[in-house]
């Protein structure tokens, strides 16, 4: 029976082999591919989504990164919190500060040829007014009153009232970017989508794959320094593992952008010592938000032994590994405004004990949870459960707070779930993290004020919360910067002291880049894309 | 035969009006209000005012019978409304990534064929002889190794270190054999175990005693007799698993960037995205209902007994 047993196994050898030989060759014609795209200067790099409908007016599921490579602002944000001409040469503001003129540069172009100037900025700007209620997140946008083509280079912008963020919130990459004649819809209306993705910015759409790849090549009318690279192309790979394989195997150059792989895969890459690694200066913090509504955090001696009860920076680097760096300010101080000095509630355990007793929380014989009137001291950890971060800090404060006395239930929701909560401020601790560069510190301060975003709700019961607020408002009306600059201090140096929020550690953006790629530099943006100043060596 | 294939699909009317409203209570269970979450990723601030605006225009402010009885009339006229995130037609979102999706499920299922039924035939014919035994182990490893580790341990092995396949995307047929293979090795493991109890059970049939006493040779025996008896519990079960198989896709084409429906199934999840979560479910139930009529249909035409007797013993 089946005598060709022999015969079956060389004919399947055979086949195998043939198989294989054609993977290597197939292989081999990829690489010698890759190969010459490396002598047209190109750069892969990773993105877990697609890039969207490269409409510079809208958001979700639009990329910042594909958004800001096509499309430029007026006012770009540099280090620091340094706003610098972009398309918009000067700018002059009024006395009264609401009117805004803007001299726009001559020099530039879409990038099919079209001559930018105030006539296609104020119909960007129509456009985007007209579905004001859609970005009205964005400060300045409530507030505009008419806008204007003074002449062919020259845009005027009225307010209805002051509001001194106006310039930083202009360098968003979105929606205040510039779109030209070409893409607009024939109603005008781009909420709607736009006809084609023409921008001045130094890259344009070259070659769409969607949920694949989106090739960008170099904008040839490009008025800044043109890039170094002739292309960029960005491929669509949703899992982070599958990421850091990708770039193993070189089909990668660069793997950027905020959490974009695990934090043990960027340490293996870094201390494999075959690529380049980098990490950027602080982009958020991130820190619990403690509910104040809540009976027991409604105390100020609680909040500070909560402070002093864990290891901090034991935590910060035992979950991150030095990825995250340990937070003692509730803003970076790399943002304007919040470069001081703060005194730093370091771990201290005998003090967090004591603080407690202070409160009147005692820990009956024979029982580890602490009481008050019969009241045990517990408390819920709101995380959000896909994140690699919050649970095991979440265990960590669990375990820690536990020693102390404090019960901590700890609850793992999905994104939408939580911030559901945190909008309706049911929480009594919440991980949070505010909104970076170059948001903040105004959208920071906003938040702590204006109601709707569940952190002024959980702000509510602190004595001076009036107080507060009214600086809040005093500080984004006010046209003094040195005014400006001490209300700031005030704000978050009472924010400090009554340590409702807990500083744990400053988010950091990575990047991760073959031997071969140079001139990396991360942008003072978080949403701009850096690949302006990329080239690889020969 | 005709009367059946109606029964069959009159049948087709209840499953379907259970999948797609089990799938309708279970979305609307959960906590999340979908207009909330789309404000959320649309980065709309959240007002009361906006909010009543999203959720009627959405239909979302409608008694819940009302909203399901609308999306089934919608479903059945093949109108999935539009997407929430992209605010792109459904149909035609999904339209442009069922292709993959569909590539992926069917060259996945033609491995399972053509690994399948080879080793379960010769590990019955060579019972516990290495090969068997090498069978077994396929089957233990197939039954065990999960979806994503399995993956991952391709790309790493096959790709990264011997450089014989691309690690992700979609374009040569290169691209497929990870993913495919990978999709495949649960039911390969399974098949491969049925086919072979299959086998050994029909060897013990009188009807092969009998052609052997005939001096029907034994390669006609086992293949023309035998295989084509014990194949039809695979033929159901590979049936049953097509929809498995397509559903199934999701981790794969996350694993190896394959850009199908079951990725864009996963971001409609988060983004409370209904009316691509219920085309999904219509999809996928038509699948299962497809299929195993398909397979049925089959089981007819391999053995007529069965629409006669209602037996497939021999």
């Amino acid at each position: 029976m089946f005598v060709s047993r022999g015969k079956t196994l060389v004919i399947f050898l055979l086949v195998l082999s043939t198989a294989l030989m054609g993977c290597s060759a197939q292989n081999n014609a990829q690489k010698s591919g890759a190969e010459s795209a490396e002598k047209e200067k190109t750069i892969t790099v990773s993105w877990p989504r697609d890039v969207g409908p490269m409409n510079p007016h809208v958001y979700n599921p639009s990329q910042l990164i594909a958004q800001s490579m096509v499309y430029e602002p007026l006012v770009s944000y540099k280090e620091g919190g340094k706003l610098v001409p972009h398309l918009a040469e000067s700018w002059t503001i009024s006395q009264d500060g609401k009117e805004y003129t803007f001299k726009l540069r001559q020099d530039v172009k879409f990038s099919d040829g079209t001559a930018f100037n105030a006539a296609v900025v104020k119909k960007n700007f129509d456009a985007i007014l007209k579905n004001r209620k859609n970005h009205s997140w964005l400060g300045f946008i409530n507030f505009v009153d008419k806008t204007e083509e003074v002449d062919e280079y020259t845009f005027k912008m009225t307010l209805t009232q002051v509001y001194y963020p106006t310039l930083q919130e202009l360098s968003v990459v979105r929606p205040v970017r510039f779109l030209g004649e070409a893409g607009f819809p024939d109603d005008g209306d781009t909420s709607k989508g736009v006809k084609v993705s023409v921008g001045t910015g130094p890259w344009m759409l070259s070659d769409y794959k969607k949920d694949e790849s989106a090739e960008f090549t170099r904008n040839p009318n490009y008025w800044g320094d043109k890039p170094k690279v002739n292309k960029i192309i960005i491929k669509i790979i949703p899992d982070g593992e599958t990421r850091v394989l990708a770039f193993e195997k070189k089909e990668l150059d660069l793997i950027y952008g905020e959490g974009v792989i695990s934090m043990d895969a960027f340490k293996q890459l870094k201390a494999s010592g075959k690529y380049e690694t980098s990490l950027s200066e602080p982009i958020a913090t991130r820190e619990l938000v403690m509910n104040t509504t809540n009976d027991i955090l409604a105390d100020i001696k609680v909040r500070l032994a909560l402070h002093h009860g864990f290891n901090k920076q034991a935590m910060v680097d035992g979950v991150t590994g030095g990825l995250e760096e340990k937070a003692d300010n509730i803003l970076s101080k790399n943002l304007p405004y919040t470069n001081f000095e703060v005194k730093p509630l370091e771990y201290d355990v005998e003090k967090a004990k004591a603080y407690l007793e202070e409160a009147g929380w005692t820990l009956p014989a024979g029982k580890s949870i602490r009481e008050k009137n019969g009241k045990a001291f517990e408390l819920e950890l709101l995380y959000e459960k896909t994140d690699q971060v919050q649970k095991p800090m979440a265990e960590t404060l669990q375990s820690e707070w536990g020693a102390i006395g404090v019960k901590l239930n700890i609850t793992g929701l999905d994104i939408s779930t939580n911030i559901k909560r945190l909008r309706a401020a049911e929480f009594d601790l919440y991980f949070w993290s505010n909104y970076g560069s170059p948001y903040d510190p105004h959208s920071f301060i906003n938040v702590t004020s204006e109601k709707g975003f569940g952190i002024s709700e959980s702000l509510s019961s602190l004595p001076m919360k009036q107080e507060l607020d009214q600086q809040v408002r005093e500080a984004l009306l006010s046209t003094d910067e040195s005014k400006r600059q001490q209300l700031y201090s005030s704000i978050l140096n009472t924010l400090q002291e009554q340590a409702s929020f807990l500083p744990i550690s400053y988010i950091k953006k990575t990047a991760v880049y073959q031997k071969d790629v140079e001139g990396f530099i991360f942008p003072a943006n978080r949403d701009e894309n850096p690949f302006l100043g990329l080239d690889r060596l020969e | 035969m005709i009367s059946y294939i109606g029964k069959r699909l009159l049948a087709i009317i209840p499953i379907f009006i259970f999948a797609t409203l089990l799938s309708f209570i279970m979305i609307n269970l959960s906590p999340v209000d979908p207009a909330e979450a789309y404000l959320t990723a649309a980065n709309i601030r959240l007002t009361e005012e906006v909010l009543a605006e999203v959720r009627h225009e959405f239909g979302l402010d409608q008694p819940l019978y009302v909203q399901y009885v609308q999306s089934l009339i919608k479903m059945c006229r093949f109108d999935f409304g539009t997407s929430y995130v992209t605010k792109e037609p459904v149909w035609q979102e999904v339209a442009h990534r069922l292709p993959a999706t569909l590539q992926l499920s069917f060259s996945s299922l033609f491995l399972v064929i053509l690994i399948s039924v080879p080793i379960g035939f010769l590990s019955a014919v060579y019972k516990n002889s290495v090969f068997d035994h090498f069978s077994r182990l396929l089957a233990f490893l197939g039954a065990s190794i999960p979806q994503f580790w399995l993956g991952y341990l391709l790309i790493f092995f096959l790709s990264v270190k011997l450089d014989l396949f691309p690690v992700q995307g979609r374009g040569t047929w290169l691209h497929l054999v990870l993913p495919s293979f990978t999709l495949a090795l649960g039911l390969i493991a399974v098949y491969t175990r049925l086919l072979r109890t299959s086998i050994l059970e029909q060897m013990q049939e009188p009807y092969v005693l009998y052609a052997r006493t005939r001096g029907i040779k034994e390669k006609i025996i086992m293949g023309k007799h035998i295989l084509k008896i014990a194949i039809s519990p695979m033929i159901t079960g590979l049936g049953m698993n097509m929809g498995k198989l397509f559903a199934g896709t999701i981790i794969v084409e996350e694993v190896f960037s394959w850009p199908g429906f079951g990725r864009y199934f996963i971001e409609a999840i988060f983004n409370r995205d209904i009316p691509v979560i219920q085309c999904y479910v219509f999809l996928v139930a038509c699948i299962f209902i497809v299929c195993n009529l398909i397979v049925d249909l089959l089981q007819m035409v391999i053995d007529p007994r069965i629409s006669r007797k209602g037996s497939i013993s021999p």
